[in-house]
């Protein structure tokens, strides 16, 4: 729900139910100021009519305003207020009156005195306050929607340039600033706030990334020293069997260290876009390049390979991502393949599809191109290949997509 | 053959002398950026191994020195950073050639004795293992003066191989030298053993004999026995 929507929906329940206890208290008022009135009148009535009858001795006969009878005598002198219904002649209708009435001894003789006035209709009444309250009622509704709408408009306006401005912020856009100013308090501490929360964002992202890429570079000569000292020992003539095996493996987990800092590294650099250079691309030269480069190992396990590549496809981007792409989906192509697969690598215009076969994928695919992600937590690769790749896309603004489909895992790149 | 390593990690120069040593290079060492600059401007060098990261100034500024007064040495580049303005920068401005810590002694060997051949330090293009001989030139290998018909995946090995001879060559510097980076790929390393048994079989088939060696599970020996 939008703020406008939400403060008119307040404004319209809260005056809503004002204005419904106003009437009913207004209609109250009202009606018992108007009878006060109206008794207070009666009684001026009444006492001019006494007065009138012991001046003139004749009774005025007014009715049904004023009703005076001569009554026989030890009637009950009593002072009633009542309302009662009398018929109009030019209405045609009965209508209701207030009475008030007593047994007045003028002369020696006693009267019955009334002295009647219409009443207030209850209905016109209600009608009269229920027409005001509700057109005052929808009067100040509009009234607040146009100001709320106008204010929502005006006031609000940095803050939905901020919002904005927000949306496209992202953790490794240096030099992000609010550019929206208000001389409103509230807005200008949410956006100072915000940009000291942005820039801590920024910032920590980016020493995360130095922290990375300097970790890296200090492994890579502890770790040159041990593999060149395995090395080394490897070289002592008469090794035992044993021997050879423990050097072995220690061996091979150090080159695994060193091959995992080296990818870090690279998806390090691609992710702070340190390859800026541009050069004209023929990647369909390329592919057959890299095709060539990963013949034994299709040999090796007698993998089917089909390419229908479209000759002369020229991108112009960075070429060493490019390769760098080419080579991690190719290998993944050949690696999570099964002996006697296949592979199929289709290029056209804007379209790249590899795709190879294999078991289907026993987790999530959405989880595919994330770092460290495995579907073998056995297998010796980080994982980090389909990082690098989507970190390439996510660089060059192209778009890859994993699908399951015909006994085929297919990675498929819009340029 | 003199070498120059400029490097300031003494346990790797340390291990690097000794894999050079035996075959017959003359190793000095340069543990920071003055040291370097003190043997640069007191000997003459053939091949300088130099690392960029140096205590005492930027290994990108010795180059400058080297080509001064070292103007034939064979330089090789040695970085932590495997960055690619490094490398370009490094070999435009004269390096003969770029490796990236960590790296397989066999490697270093190769690439420094390939310095030297195309410097002609050797004063020659040939190499020679008893009936096996190699022109570097055009890539030929001959037994008992036949040739040896080879892919060019097995010349490089058997190249590889007799360039480090006598030493134990594992089988991922075989395939990071030959395949490159991406034998990260393979589930295993079954493509680099039928490409032996094919040049087994091809030195065979020409009277020779096998010197490829299976050392345990670790790689390859080169060597008479």
């Amino acid at each position: 729900m939008r703020l406008l929507q939400k403060t008119n929906r307040t404004y319209f329940l809260i005056s809503g139910t004002v204005f419904i206890i106003a009437g009913v208290v207004f209609y109250f008022v009202i009606s018992s100021f108007f009878k006060d009135q109206l008794n207070e009148k009666l009684f001026h009535d009444i006492k001019n009519i006494t007065r009138s009858i012991k001046r003139d001795g004749t009774l005025p006969n007014y009715y049904p305003f004023i009703d005076i009878r001569e009554v026989p005598a030890q009637s009950e002198r009593s002072f009633r207020i009542i309302d009662t219904l009398i018929f109009n002649e030019f209405e045609k209708r009965e209508i209701l009156f207030r009475q008030i009435s007593l047994i007045h001894v003028i002369n020696g003789k006693e009267y019955f005195i009334a002295a009647r006035d219409t009443l207030i209709e209850e209905d016109d009444l209600l009608e009269v306050i229920a027409i005001v309250t509700s057109s005052v009622f929808i009067f100040l509704l509009v009234s607040l929607y146009f100001i709320n709408r106008k204010l929502s408009l005006k006031i609000w306006q940095p803050f939905y340039n901020t919002l904005d401005e927000l949306k496209e912020f992202s953790y490794d856009r240096t030099g992000f600033k609010l550019s929206s100013n208000s001389q409103l308090y509230e807005f200008t501490e949410l956006n100072k706030t915000l940009e000291k929360l942005t820039q801590k964002v920024i910032s920590d992202y980016q020493s995360l990334k130095r922290f990375t890429e300097d970790a890296s570079h200090e492994i890579q000569t502890p770790l040159a020293v041990i593999q060149s000292k395995l090395e080394t020992l490897m070289q002592y003539p008469r090794l035992k069997k044993e021997q050879a095996e423990l050097i072995n493996s220690a061996y091979v987990y150090t080159l695994r260290i060193s091959k995992l800092t080296k990818t870090l590294l690279l998806l390090t650099k691609i992710a702070n876009d340190q390859f800026p250079e541009k050069s004209t691309i023929n990647l369909s030269e390329l592919l057959d390049e890299k095709i060539r480069m990963f013949e034994d190992h299709i040999l090796e396990k007698s993998l089917t390979l089909n390419k229908e590549i479209k000759p002369g496809y020229i991108l112009e981007t960075n070429f060493f991502m490019t390769e760098s792409m080419i080579i991690n989906l190719i290998g993944n192509a050949v690696k999570h393949n099964i002996t006697g697969g296949m592979v199929n690598i289709k290029l056209d215009k804007n379209y790249l599809e590899i795709s190879n076969s294999g078991e289907p994928l026993s987790v999530s695919a959405s989880k595919l191109f994330d770092r460290f992600y495995k579907t073998d937590k056995s297998s010796d690769s980080p994982g980090l290949g389909l990082a690098i790749v989507r970190e390439i896309c996510r660089l060059n603004k192209w778009e890859i997509n994993y699908i399951y489909e015909d006994n085929l895992h297919k990675v498929v790149l819009n340029f | 053959m003199k070498i120059l390593i400029i490097e300031d990690e003494k346990e790797l120069v340390g291990v690097i002398k000794k894999f050079l040593e035996p075959e017959g290079f003359l190793c000095e060492s340069a543990y920071s950026y003055f040291e370097a600059e003190d043997s640069l401007l007191s000997y003459n060098y053939d091949i300088i191994i130099l690392d960029l990261t140096l205590p005492g100034g930027n290994g990108l500024d010795l180059i400058k020195l080297i080509k001064k007064t070292n103007r034939k040495a064979g330089l090789l580049i040695v970085s932590a950073k495997n960055s690619l303005d490094d490398k370009i920068r490094g070999l435009d401005m004269g390096a003969d050639d770029y490796i990236t810590k960590p790296f397989h002694l066999a490697e270093l060997n190769s690439r420094i004795k390939s310095l030297a051949r195309r410097r002609h330090f050797d004063g020659s293009n040939e190499l020679s293992f008893n009936e096996i001989k190699i022109n570097t030139d055009s890539n030929e290998v001959f037994i008992n003066n036949n040739i040896l018909d080879l892919t060019k995946k097995e010349y490089e090995i058997i190249l590889y191989f007799i360039v480090n001879r006598n030493k134990v060559i594992t089988r991922e510097s075989i395939a990071e030298h030959v395949w490159g980076d991406n034998i990260s790929y393979a589930d295993n390393f079954d493509f680099i053993y039928s490409h032996i048994r094919n040049i087994r079989r091809k030195i065979k088939l020409n009277n020779g004999r096998n010197y490829i060696h299976n050392m345990y599970g670790l790689g390859y020996k080169f060597s008479e026995r």
